[in-house]
């Protein structure tokens, strides 16, 4: 028997940094904004379980969009795009961020964003406080090195395969089969993506002199981070946490670095408090 | 478990495996797994074992290896492993594996030798 899922996809075309970006998104929910970025070369898919989720669509607006290059959302139709090397920087991404928002008109948005989201979300944090009522930043830290690999792109071997199991033990043993294999699906999807995508994440990326700027009481920061990321392993973001005044950190166990599209059971019960925190810092 | 009972089920259990035949084509590779005390060289055409070497000469080849302590390996062993214990790459940046040799091959093979990897968890190592 048919079943309709209530989520919808739309899409909204903006221009950033002089790009002119048709962007799609997923959206359910009403309440609070609760925008969500997805991982590097990956796409919203991997927040199907959230937006779904009837208790927090109750509550909150969630919208998962596409990031410039990644899913639906075409690179941008003004350039000749494919005659230079995609390198994603933290001042472009920022700037797609808040065009995003304000293409949508949402009022004190919460952004939320894992791996090179999280990442972002902590530069939102730091460059845009009042534009957003918090941020959570999943599996995040103020420096993440090492992922900025050739290999994501290499033409002499199955770049899809390469990315897709390449960040397969980015995934907890525990996570369910099927889940883990939906992500590593999503991931065979974006491979021309990951590697400009990591460059913000692994090297333009670095917050290591500036969490001290970072005012929490403005825009509070909830960090998580599954025991199984050895990305950014829990230390890091409790590290990167830790040095921002008034920045919370919170453990997830036995999840890794996808939490979301991973084990979403597991995930939904460490965003409830973070939520919960949120709510109890802004009213 | 001695070496050789080792070698043979693996060997079997690879050549078992759905996730693994499902994609078996192409996937030919030579490796060795360095475990300090056994040393094995396997030799994989189109996803079936063809040969396991389970005391290599000095001058037998292979395409790349994974070299790690045996503390390493019973900890990958586990049928769930400890964080950092549960991959290659989360072992290679967070603990003493070394992946080495034509690090190519390993990519051009990643999606099966991955599941390989993980078989592990169901038939133990030998040291």
């Amino acid at each position: 028997m048919a079943k309709h899922s209530p989520v919808v996809g739309r899409y909204v075309t903006f221009e950033v940094d002089g790009c002119e970006y048709k962007v799609f998104y997923l959206q359910n929910g009403r309440g609070a904004p609760l925008v969500c970025q997805h991982t590097a070369g990956c796409h919203n898919h991997q927040w199907r379980g959230l937006l779904e989720d009837e208790e927090i669509t109750r509550d909150y607006n969630v919208i998962a969009y596409d990031l410039a290059r990644h899913g639906k959302s075409d690179p941008p139709l003004n350039k000749e795009w494919w005659k230079e090397e995609y390198r994603l920087t933290a001042d472009h991404y920022v700037n797609f961020i808040v065009a995003f928002c304000d293409a949508l008109e949402l009022q004190d948005p919460i952004f939320m964003g894992s791996s090179f989201g999280g990442n972002v979300a902590l530069q939102l944090a730091l460059r845009k406080p009042d534009r957003f009522r918090a941020v959570i930043p999943v599996e995040a830290a103020a420096y993440a090195p090492g992922f900025f690999l050739d290999v994501w792109r290499h033409p002499h071997a199955n770049a899809a395969q390469v990315c897709a199991s390449g960040v397969w033990d980015l995934m907890a043993p525990q996570s369910p089969d099927r889940d883990r294999w939906l992500t590593w699906h999503y991931y065979t999807q974006g491979s021309e993506a990951f590697r400009g995508d990591l460059y913000f994440y692994s090297v333009d990326h670095d917050l290591r002199d500036s969490l001290a700027k970072i005012d929490a009481r403005r825009c509070p920061v909830v960090m998580m981070t599954g025991t199984y990321d050895y990305l950014t392993p829990p230390d890091a973001t409790e590290q990167t946490a830790s040095g921002i005044p008034g920045g919370v950190y919170i453990e997830m166990e036995d999840i890794g670095h996808f939490p979301m599209s991973e084990n979403y059971p597991v995930f939904r019960v460490y965003l409830k408090e973070a939520l919960r925190i949120i709510r109890e810092k802004t009213g | 478990m001695d070496i050789r009972d080792w070698a043979v089920r693996f060997s079997e259990t690879s050549d078992a495996d759905p996730a693994i035949g499902a994609m078996a084509r192409y996937f030919t590779c030579t490796y060795l797994l360095d475990m300090g005390a056994a040393q094995v060289i396997v030799e994989m055409i189109d996803g079936k074992v063809y040969r396991m070497n389970i005391a290599p000469a000095p001058m037998d080849a292979y395409d790349f290896a994974l070299r790690a302590s045996p503390e390493t390996w019973r900890e990958f062993a586990r049928a769930v492993p400890k964080p950092m214990y549960h991959g290659i790459w989360a072992a290679s940046f967070r603990k003493d594996l070394r992946i080495e040799g034509d690090t190519l091959v390993l990519m051009q093979n990643l999606r099966n030798f991955t599941l390989q990897f993980e078989l592990l968890r169901k038939v133990g190592v030998p040291v």
